[in-house]
């Protein structure tokens, strides 16, 4: 039979560092993004999560991707192939502007991951895909977080809210870095 | 390649970004949405609908907004959820494109494009003891119950599996 099949491409930029991969979203990160969504380290972006809602958003990241050109990046980290977290840019509807957000997976923190691969999202978003200066909406007890965001040279702008829930707007840097 | 599906009165295509209307009005009825987690806010029907793209985007299929006379009238097509039984038919209709035949003019479609473009020789489908409709629908499309299971959100379905090739007339 000819076969028709009805699909959506989407197409990531892949980014390297020195000790990580940024690339697209793939069905292969479930476990690892389920661990993390219904776990406690997702209570700064909306979680604990139930599995459905950690399995929609594992695909409504590809969903973003497709529908605005840009999205999250899942981390890997080169020397384990294990997933680190997901660092990218998110832009829902409700969303004031397009935010630099990022979700670190349980045993890797405090190695300078998450800056590693957060600088190299933010040069990609601001450098050749030409926006920002981005923001960052955080949780004011979000001490690790803000740590992150401190680092990157990003300054509190304002106070905002998330949903319902207040939270601080952090502004970056304009251009690469 | 053209992404789409086509019946008499139907165009069965890939959701995009401009079917957010369609979804949020869909999903702010709570009677219409009531077998679907509705109601819901305008910012998780964008949420619905982000999945329905990426579903596509990571599984290479998904479920198909269905257009009648160009406008949006509801979705239709197969999903694979995490901690769900089996390649799902599903389908929602907004409360105006019921009573028309249209869910099962559109599940003809993707049964057949299952069948043809993707090589399954069936799909399941399940829903609630209350959902008559959908049971009346799953039943003419030559559905045949296979199990009973309790699903995560700690309800109870029959489970169907309906034949993608079946020669069911209608």
């Amino acid at each position: 039979m000819p076969s028709e099949i009805a699909t959506i491409q989407i197409e990531v930029p892949i980014l390297e560092t020195k000790r990580l991969i940024l690339r697209e979203p793939r069905n292969a990160d479930w476990e690892a993004v389920r661990a993390f969504s219904m776990s406690d380290r997702s209570r700064h972006v909306g979680g604990p999560f139930n599995e459905w809602q950690a399995w929609s958003s594992l695909v409504s990241v590809a969903g973003h991707w497709a529908i605005r050109g840009y999205g999250m990046w899942t981390v890997e980290d080169k020397a384990t192939g294990g997933v680190t977290g997901r660092i990218g840019i998110i832009n829902h509807i409700d969303w004031p502007e397009p935010e630099l957000g990022w979700q670190i997976f349980e045993g890797f923190e405090g190695k300078g991951l998450a800056y590693e691969a957060a600088m190299a999202a933010r040069n990609h978003a601001q450098g050749s895909m030409g926006m920002g200066p981005l923001i960052s909406q955080i949780a004011h007890d979000n001490t690790r977080s803000r740590r992150l965001a401190e680092r990157m040279g990003a300054v509190i702008e304002s106070e905002g809210e998330v949903r319902g829930t207040p939270c601080l707007i952090y502004r970056h840097p304009a251009g690469v870095a | 390649m053209t992404p789409t599906l086509t019946t008499d009165r139907l165009t069965l295509r890939p959701p995009k970004a401009s079917d957010h209307a369609a979804y949020a009005a869909f999903f702010a009825d709570p009677e219409a949405s009531h077998f679907y987690g509705g109601p819901l806010l305008p910012y998780q029907a964008w949420e619905r609908l982000s999945a329905d793209v990426g579903h596509f985007a990571l599984k290479g299929f998904g479920r198909f907004v269905i257009e009648r006379d160009g406008a949006p009238v509801g979705g239709c097509g197969i999903l694979d959820v995490a901690g769900w039984p089996g390649h799902e038919l599903t389908w929602w209709l907004l409360p105006a494109a019921r009573g028309q035949g249209n869910a099962q003019e559109a599940s003809r479609a993707v049964l057949a494009w299952a069948g043809d473009a993707l090589g399954w020789r069936q799909v399941e489908t399940h829903f609630r003891d209350e959902n008559l409709a959908a049971r009346r629908l799953t039943e003419s499309l030559g559905g045949v119950k296979q199990r009973r299971e309790i699903f995560p959100d700690g309800h109870a379905r029959d489970i169907y599996a309906i034949p993608t090739r079946a020669e069911v007339t209608a």
